[in-house]
């Protein structure tokens, strides 16, 4: 390299290592306009997560001072009944739960992909439950199970049907609450689905048509493949969704202070801020975290299998 | 007719038959909260109760007032609400507008932080974010309540896609006419990412309203309550007529739903170009 071309590099460099007054000016703005959401992340969430890794170390009632255990909290959650029940019941409820969402969702989406009637109505209709504060879900479907006096076990003894304890019994609960976060989040699902759908050129079908392929057909190579990113994506977000399933299950499931069907988000509040054991609390959220980037990593593996990105 | 033409007609016509069927029991849980709420209290001890109560109750609604101090948890809520909204907006649009218009040193650096945050839930950040809660002497408090809960990174990177998205012609124009970036951002920017902006209002108004677990954490008297928590809490406490308990949940939930049918094609539009609630 020639002594010219040194010089005029590092002049070049020179000039932009120092910014002129406008670049100057620009920058200011730039930290001043994004200071607020930066302070407030730097507070609430870089540093409640380095709290939360150091107090996952120690045990805390919140009155003595914390005492270090170094991994005793980690080796506890591993060999704790009580966290293995939540862990059981919540994938119980997850994993159906996604399977049968994706399901129903894209029934209703395909039927409200072809230019019917009414769509906006029906699209609402399935979508009101979205929207509804789960409390008041929760409280609205305790009521349809109830035991005695609800509508459900009317209707079942009116058909002479056994008529189930439903949410004093974990097992009859698992599958209500199942089928309450169905009725609530098919409605999401079915959006997506149809944005999905409406993204399918038009012309691959009437190719597919020209080339004599059946209704049956189009839908299985052109519809189901092409849908496999959104699909992809709604099982992602629902299985992280539903791993957290915490509110239903707090409303209705505890029963005279005991929840029959506690997850591990209840334990995690329960440990916490009913039994002030702070660090375990945070011992199992840290599992939960694992625990919910198992299951993504899987998908994501997975993902090379069935999913076709063109 | 062709027999082709019958044959699509008849289709139409099953295909109705199925989603009117699937939309009513969509609606059944709702239409059973509603008549319900209207039941007297004799209506509520039948083995196999009917939809229709046997006398329209309407006090049940009136009753929820006497029963738990509801005027306080729906004013909690709206204040809580209102004011994670309009934060929300206000600070990711801010920070958005300058990850995606500005240049200053760090700021891709400063953006794969924020983007790293969406990875971890909540749960791991309320505990330690209720102690700095308690440290700060917020437990209890509007402040608790609102505060934590203020920054996106969700809303940042929702934004600043949509951001992108506006030609730089407009930011260089208003550049050379002498305006300072909060200018641009301000009179050019905000306008401009009005749809984008309201899916994301909505989504934040919606799930504010709706969130109970922090809310559960952060306050424990009556007065700081807000609807969620009250619901929630009190159903064994104040509320032993479910009549009266799902007057209350009702009176928590139409309000939004009712808005949503006002709103419902931008919301929908707006969950679609999202991807989440």
């Amino acid at each position: 390299m020639s002594v010219v071309e040194l010089t005029s590099t590092t002049r070049h460099r020179r000039r932009s290592f120092r910014p002129n007054r406008q670049a100057r000016n620009e920058a200011k703005w730039g930290y001043l306009l994004i200071a607020p959401m930066m302070i407030g992340f730097a507070i609430f969430f870089l540093i409640a997560l380095g709290a939360s890794l150091l107090l996952s170390l120690t045990t805390w009632d919140m009155l003595s001072s914390p005492v270090w255990v170094g991994f005793d909290n980690y080796l506890n959650v591993v060999r704790d009944a009580e966290f293995r029940n939540a862990l059981g019941n919540t994938v119980a409820i997850a994993v159906p739960n996604v399977v049968l969402r994706l399901v129903f969702s894209l029934a209703l989406a395909l039927a409200l992909n072809s230019n019917i009637r009414f769509r906006a109505f029906y699209r609402v209709l399935f979508f009101m439950p979205v929207l509804t504060m789960p409390v008041a879900i929760g409280t609205i479907w305790k009521w349809l199970y109830d035991p005695a006096f609800g509508p459900i076990n009317g209707a079942l003894g009116r058909l002479g049907l056994p008529r189930p304890e439903w949410l004093s019994d974990p097992k009859t609960a698992v599958i209500a609450v199942v089928v309450v976060l169905l009725w609530s989040s098919v409605g999401y699902d079915m959006i997506i689905f149809l944005a999905g759908l409406q993204a399918i050129p038009r012309d691959y079908y009437d190719a597919a048509a020209l080339d004599g392929a059946g209704s049956w057909q189009r839908f299985r190579d052109i519809t189901v493949p092409l849908l496999t990113p959104t699909t992809f994506f709604l099982s992602v977000i629902g299985v992280i969704f539903s791993l957290q399933v915490f509110d239903l299950v707090y409303v209705m499931t505890r029963i005279d202070q005991s929840n029959q069907l506690p997850t591990v988000v209840y334990y995690i509040y329960e440990e916490g801020f009913r039994n002030f054991r702070m660090g375990y609390a945070i011992t199992v959220a840290w599992f939960l975290l694992a625990i919910i980037l198992v299951f993504t990593l899987i998908q994501f593996r997975l993902q090379r299998r069935w999913v076709n990105y063109t | 007719m062709s027999p082709k033409s019958i044959s699509h007609r008849l289709t139409r016509i099953g295909l109705h038959v199925v989603l009117l069927t699937v939309g009513l029991l969509f609606m059944a849980p709702f239409i059973w909260s509603i008549s319900t709420s209207l039941k007297p209290l004799s209506d509520l001890f039948q083995v196999r109760p009917s939809l229709i109560p046997s006398e329209i109750r309407w006090a049940n609604y009136s009753d929820v007032f006497d029963t738990a101090p509801f005027v306080r948890f729906y004013a909690n809520s709206i204040v809580v609400t209102i004011a994670r909204t309009v934060g929300q907006v206000v600070i990711a649009s801010l920070a958005a507008f300058a990850f995606s218009q500005l240049k200053f040193p760090g700021r891709d650096a400063l953006f794969f932080v924020l983007l790293a945050g969406l990875m971890v839930p909540d749960q791991v950040l309320i505990v330690p974010r209720f102690i700095i809660m308690r440290e700060l002497g917020w437990f209890d408090t509007y402040q608790g309540l609102i505060v934590p809960l203020l920054f996106s990174s969700f809303g940042v990177f929702l934004l600043r896609q949509y951001f992108l998205g506006i030609p730089r012609d407009f930011h260089e124009a208003a550049k050379l006419e002498g305006a300072n970036p909060f200018q641009v951002y301000w009179d050019i920017y905000l306008p401009l990412a009005k749809p984008a902006l309201a899916a994301f209002g909505f989504l934040t108004m919606l799930n504010s309203w709706n969130e109970l677990l922090w809310a559960l954490t952060v306050t424990n008297s009556a007065n700081m309550q807000v609807l969620p928590v009250g619901i929630a809490l009190f159903q064994g406490q104040f509320f032993t007529n479910t009549g009266i308990l799902l007057a209350a949940a009702n009176m928590a939930t139409f309000p939004l739903l009712i808005a949503f049918l006002f709103f419902q094609k931008q919301l929908v539009e707006g969950v679609a170009l999202s991807g989440l609630k």
